[in-house]
């Protein structure tokens, strides 16, 4: 009885949307055609692998998914190591770093694309002709503009991310730090050594949180550049959104969602059995 | 490092050093942050000429017109009625599934749980075409509700996962044994035992879908169409093509927008980092 309402609002607005999304993707339900819906096999998912758009997005959306993990980790673990220090500051440095993460994507996304702006507000572009060099079109050029999107969400995620770093260090025995120290083992030694083999748990629940977030991007591309210029930021979910709803091709949408959930569940397993060959060593 | 030898002087200067440089590192992390708050004070030229320093006056004459244009009061309180709503229903409804999920060691209960966990694998945007199609054939288009309902769906699979675990681990099944000798109804057992000793886990499920619920922006855009029905960053979201030359004016709706959140992580923020961070490890 207890499980009852958990279960109903589940499978309502959860386990029959995504059911019937399955179902729908081998149909031709969209805009022009709400109520003759009759099934066609496989021709949603042969038009998604024709056409260009789809690939772009799907590309976009793994070096964005890949390059963020990578970064945010990279980063997020030397500032563990650093704010789990004896600072005088280091609750403050803590909090500060952790604020992004408090923000909504959206938000962070309106003030960075002010931030970026070649205008002359453009904070960046201003320090940037302060000392001498060219304005850069951060947002604008195809070529960086994905780059200056994950930029800002490596801003944003990479102190918390630390924060779940920190926790992991706070729980190692600093009696391996003193034995490693005795046996002459120099700072970066013990890092390899000691730090990263137990920094394990968060480790594979960072990168695997970061990167599942990074597949369904949304928020950041539609408010810094709508997935342009061009088709230059599309991502899988803003052009399920763009397609799906704002054109009224429902069973495309559908079928791209399908093709979306499997890569999410490949990228997901491979990489649990990438960290643990990589814990088991 | 240590084994190196150094005059005391260095030994001393060393960590101030890098004190020093984790301070100026952070400093600079934060100036987006910064950027904005000072901003949202000025005129246009004053912004442009003097980009980071202090307001040369504060005038609240941006936060005003911010105040009205956003009309926020009722964005606010339709987040707040969100929010709060689906936090409840998460919290409640999750504890409550976890419970039985927990104690009860049937196949079918098995069968459930991978069926909500797999809630957190698939990512819920997959289903939006066909939610979006059902909720305006129920008739919960436009109204809070809907996303109320659709909001404690997206957080159930998470919740459930950490109270089942926490219950699984740490509550005593003896109290309940006796409780039920007692003569106590599976409910109330539920209600007056277990539930109290869920209060860790409860301010850390609550913490993280408020958070989550707040800055939702897809459902509230794409199931509540109506002004009076708009939530903060549908606010901001739909002046800011209006406003995108009037940058000064804009810069206090971005703020007013993230100033509840900002306040209650300043206020709370050792239950906020604990509550957003304990999730994970113990998963």
């Amino acid at each position: 009885m207890l499980l009852l309402p958990a279960l109903a609002i589940y499978a309502f607005f959860f386990l029959y949307p995504t059911a019937s999304t399955f179902v729908y993707s081998f149909t031709n339900w969209s805009d022009v055609n709400p109520r003759d819906v009759t099934f066609v096999g496989l021709r949603n998912y042969a038009s998604i692998f024709n056409e260009d758009i789809y690939a772009t997005g799907i590309r976009n959306t793994l070096i964005y998914a890949l390059l963020s993990t990578v970064l945010i980790n990279a980063l997020a673990i030397p500032l563990a190591v650093a704010l789990n220090r004896k600072l005088k500051t280091r609750l403050a440095l803590r909090s500060i770093f952790f604020m992004p993460a408090v923000f909504s994507p959206l938000i962070i996304g309106f003030l960075w694309s002010y931030l970026y702006s070649t205008s002359d507000y453009g904070l960046i572009n201003q320090a940037l002709s302060g000392i001498g060099l060219d304005k850069v079109n951060f947002l604008g050029d195809p070529k960086l503009a994905l780059y200056s999107v994950i930029f800002t969400q490596v801003w944003q995620w990479t102190g918390y991310n630390m924060v779940i770093y920190l926790a992991n260090l706070q729980s190692i025995n600093p009696e391996y730090y003193e034995a490693a120290h005795l046996d002459g083992a120099n700072t970066l030694q013990s890092f390899r050594g000691i730090t990263l083999p137990l920094l394990a748990p968060a480790i594979t629940f960072c990168t695997v949180t970061v990167m599942i977030s990074g597949l369904k991007v949304f928020d950041i591309i539609y408010s810094l550049t709508s997935g342009g210029p061009g088709h230059a930021t599309e991502t899988i979910v803003s052009l399920m959104v763009k397609r799906g709803l704002g054109e009224g091709f429902y069973a495309l949408g559908a079928a791209f969602g399908i093709v979306f959930v499997i890569l999410v569940g490949l990228i997901t397993l491979v990489q649990l059995r990438l960290v643990k060959i990589w814990g088991d060593r | 490092m240590q084994r190196m030898r150094r005059s005391p002087i260095l030994r001393r200067l060393g960590p101030m050093a890098f004190e020093a440089s984790a301070i100026i590192i952070a400093a600079i992390f934060i100036i987006p942050v910064y950027y904005l708050f000072v901003t949202t004070f000025k005129s246009p030229a004053e912004a442009l000429l003097q980009p980071l320093s202090l307001p040369e006056t504060w005038t609240w004459d941006n936060y005003v017109k911010a105040f009205d244009t956003m009309n926020y009061m009722r964005a606010l309180t339709n987040n707040a009625i969100i929010s709060a709503g689906a936090v409840a229903g998460i919290v409640l409804f999750s504890a409550m599934a976890a419970y039985t999920l927990a104690r009860r060691n049937r196949r079918y209960s098995k069968l459930l749980y991978v069926l909500f966990l797999a809630g957190m694998m698939v990512p819920y945007q997959m289903g939006i075409l066909t939610l979006f199609k059902l909720v305006s054939d129920i008739g919960l288009m436009n109204r809070l509700a809907g996303v109320i309902l659709i909001e404690i769906a997206y957080g159930l699979p998470f919740s459930i996962f950490l109270f089942k675990g926490f219950i699984s681990s740490t509550v005593p099944i003896e109290l309940e044994e006796a409780a039920k000798i007692d003569g106590c109804s599976v409910s109330r057992t539920f209600l007056t035992i277990t539930l109290p000793l869920l209060t860790p886990v409860v301010a850390t499920v609550a913490i993280l879908n408020m958070l989550a619920t707040w800055n939702d922006f897809i459902t509230p855009l794409l199931f509540l169409q109506s002004r009076d029905k708009g939530v903060l960053l549908l606010e901001v979201f739909r002046n800011i093509g209006q406003f995108s030359v009037d940058w000064t004016s804009l810069f206090p709706m971005l703020f007013l927008s993230i100033a509840p959140l900002l306040v209650f992580y300043l206020l709370m923020q050792k239950y906020v980092i604990a509550g957003m961070t304990s999730g994970s490890l113990k998963g």
